[in-house]
């Protein structure tokens, strides 16, 4: 009896209040997302009273050329730098796990971790001096800035599931292929790079949400019409709200969630 | 007969300075052409680590390793003919079971209709026609190492080194893949390098076994050598059921020891050269539970009472206590016309001169 009594003390959810924190805590997550989601389908131009079903907000977010640039340019720079970042973070983790321990190893680790500790603010102000000065030097402005410091800030979320994969690789496989007279760079072409897909996959995608969802970076090292889809909404909130902007946002929303569903499914059935 | 593979003076160590571990030390070793060869050792004696430096995933501290005539220190492992069935298998878990048994013949460059064809064979060989397309993951522990044994096999190597491949089989199946090795080994020509550390696998299979403990080789030699002549102690414990005695010298002449049996008669055994026991000094002497015989209460060589007795099917193991009390174990064929004698019973026990042996400790 003692036993059970003590069962129940240790379990949390037994806690008076739990089940009302559980819920308040749901309802701060997902009521704000659902009533944006809600009143993108408004009739009316109000975000609080509702005037029917209409699909005129997405219409307008359709025909705004402005959304569309900016949409584009919000994929083109993720996918872009996601791939970059995917290529780097990969030969980081082969270099982190697949070489023999060499000085300085943590260090390393350390150092290509570091940018998820260093706060975005920061790095955006750094970023903002930093190419300023190269702007100034060189005259270009293109989107080459974008590009490099979202690259280099997707590379440590890219890095960790790579690195988690390569990690719970059995090194045994890669010594089996050059015992069978696999050159080192066959291994890694026939053994080590397939077993890695799933990683890189996820990876990459970890990459490009990252890259998609930055407010900061972009919008301390972009030149003028440089906006992305999360620059240009913020740029809008400073005008009228129109539920145009809940239908954009559903819109992105409706992409993540198809980007983590997919990336869910493939570290699911791949990652064996 | 031609050398396949010469070790000289090999030692290993991990790590450095005084944390340093020495995992093999000063082996001397050469191999045939041929031949199998059993590294037959206690788990932790080193006998992974010797495989894998001779297959070239570590490279000795210090000595030299040659094969087929020729120094490969230093040579990776896909620039020596040797293949290797791991002792965790290592199958590639993305290819299925006939893309890893090809794996080595595409590595070498071989047409695609002789991989074919090869792969064909080598499944038919280890009885894996029906899994051909299979993942490893969804095939068993003994199927996988079939197929392990078969993608080693394929390229046809000069060497084959196995790190105890039919661990994981059933009893059944392991006899089986014994002989099929055996045959396999003999029709082929081409070299084995046998891990085990059970000791009747070694026996049966090997024309040589080296036995190994702590990183060193305690006795290489071929079966019946080992079995009949352990050079001491430790290779009679682990090679084999043996009685240990405790014996007074009486006197020593020429080679021989004149000892004292429990009950007070006395028995010469050779003794080794590495040993000069004083006389009047206690020996460890070795009795095979086969090679001692019974005989009437009175006669022979020793008197012992029946403890107990276990049956064992084709034989039993009748506990003994002998005059002084200490125990010895008797192996006697199971015979319809011959009941085993009931605990308490009085015998005589005999044994044929040479089955009594000194060992050193
Ligand atoms: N890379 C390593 N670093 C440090 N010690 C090692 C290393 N590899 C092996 N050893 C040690 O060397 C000794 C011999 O290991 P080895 O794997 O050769 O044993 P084994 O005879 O194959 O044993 P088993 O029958 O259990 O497979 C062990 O004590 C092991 O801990
Ligand atoms: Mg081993």
């Amino acid at each position: 009896m003692g036993c059970a009594v003590a069962k129940a003390r240790f379990s949390i959810n037994r806690l008076p209040g739990f089940g009302l924190i559980a819920v308040a805590t749901f309802v701060m997550l997902y009521l704000p997302i659902i009533i944006l989601v809600v009143f993108s389908f408004n009739a009316g131009v109000s975000q609080s009273h509702w005037d029917g079903f209409s699909l005129r907000w997405y219409q307008a977010a359709f025909n705004n050329s402005q959304v569309r640039d900016v949409s584009l340019r919000s994929l083109w720079l993720a996918v872009t730098a996601a791939s970059f970042a995917t290529i780097l973070a990969t030969l980081a983790a082969l270099g982190t796990t697949r070489v023999g321990r060499f000085p300085g190893q943590t260090m390393i680790y350390a150092l290509i971790n570091q940018p998820l500790m260093v706060p975005e603010i920061v790095t955006g102000i750094a970023l903002l001096i930093f190419v300023a000065a190269i702007k100034v030097q060189t005259g270009y402005t293109g989107m080459g800035y974008l590009v490099a410091a979202h690259t280099a800030f997707c590379i440590p979320f890219a890095y960790l599931p790579i690195r988690a994969r390569l990690e719970t690789l059995d090194h045994a496989l890669e010594a089996a292929a050059a015992d069978l007279y696999a050159s080192p760079i066959q291994a890694f072409r026939y053994i080590t790079l397939p077993l890695m897909v799933p990683g890189i996959l996820a990876g990459f995608m970890l990459g490009f949400v990252i890259s998609l969802d930055t407010v900061v970076i972009t919008e301390f090292v972009k030149s003028a019409g440089q906006d992305t889809l999360p620059t240009y909404m913020l740029g809008q909130l400073r005008r009228a709200v129109t539920p145009e902007m809940n239908a954009i946002a559903t819109l992105f929303l409706a992409l993540s969630l198809m980007i983590v569903t997919a990336f869910f499914f493939i570290t699911r059935t791949r990652g064996r | 007969m031609s050398q396949e593979i010469e070790i000289t003076g090999l030692n290993k160590s991990f790590g450095q300075g005084a944390a340093a571990f020495h995992a093999l030390s000063a082996i001397d070793l050469t191999i045939a052409t041929g031949e199998f060869f059993t590294l037959l050792g206690p788990s932790g004696c080193g006998k992974t680590t010797l495989l894998r430096i001779i297959a070239g995933f570590e490279e000795p501290s210090t000595g030299a390793l040659r094969i087929n005539g020729k120094e490969v220190t230093g040579l990776g492992p896909d620039k020596r003919p040797i293949n290797t069935v791991f002792q965790s298998y290592a199958l590639f878990p993305h290819m299925s079971v006939a893309q890893n048994i090809g794996f080595g013949l595409k590595m070498l460059r071989k047409p695609k209709s002789e991989i074919k064809a090869t792969v064909a064979e080598m499944l038919q060989l280890v009885r894996m026609e029906a899994m051909a397309d299979r993942l490893p993951s969804e095939i068993s522990g003994g199927q996988q190492q079939r197929v392990a044994l078969a993608r080693a096999l394929a390229p046809r190597p000069r060497v084959l080194l196995l790190d105890e491949p039919l661990s994981a089989l059933d009893l059944k199946l392991r006899k089986e893949m014994q002989s099929e090795l055996k045959r396999l080994q003999t029709e082929t020509g081409i070299t084995f390098v046998f891990v085990t550390h059970d000791q009747e696998e070694a026996l049966t299979m090997s024309d040589r076994i080296a036995v190994m403990s702590a990183g060193e080789i305690l006795q290489l030699g071929p079966p019946q050598e080992i079995y009949n002549a352990p050079v001491n102690r430790f290779v009679a414990d682990f090679i084999g059921d043996t009685n240990f005695l405790s014996l007074r010298v009486k006197a020593i002449k020429a080679g021989e020891a004149v000892l004292e049996l429990p009950g007070g008669k006395q028995a010469s055994a050779r003794l080794p050269a590495s040993i000069s026991p004083s006389v009047g000094s206690r020996v460890t002497a070795v009795i095979r539970p086969e090679q001692a015989e019974p005989t009437p209460a009175g006669q022979g060589e020793m008197q012992a009472i029946v403890e107990s007795a276990t049956f064992f099917g084709t034989d039993t193991h009748l506990h003994l206590l002998l005059d002084d009390a200490q125990g010895f174990v008797l192996r006697r064929q199971n015979r319809p016309d011959q009941p085993s004698p009931a605990p308490g019973t009085n015998l005589g026990l005999t044994f044929a001169p040479g089955a009594l042996r000194v060992l050193e400790d």
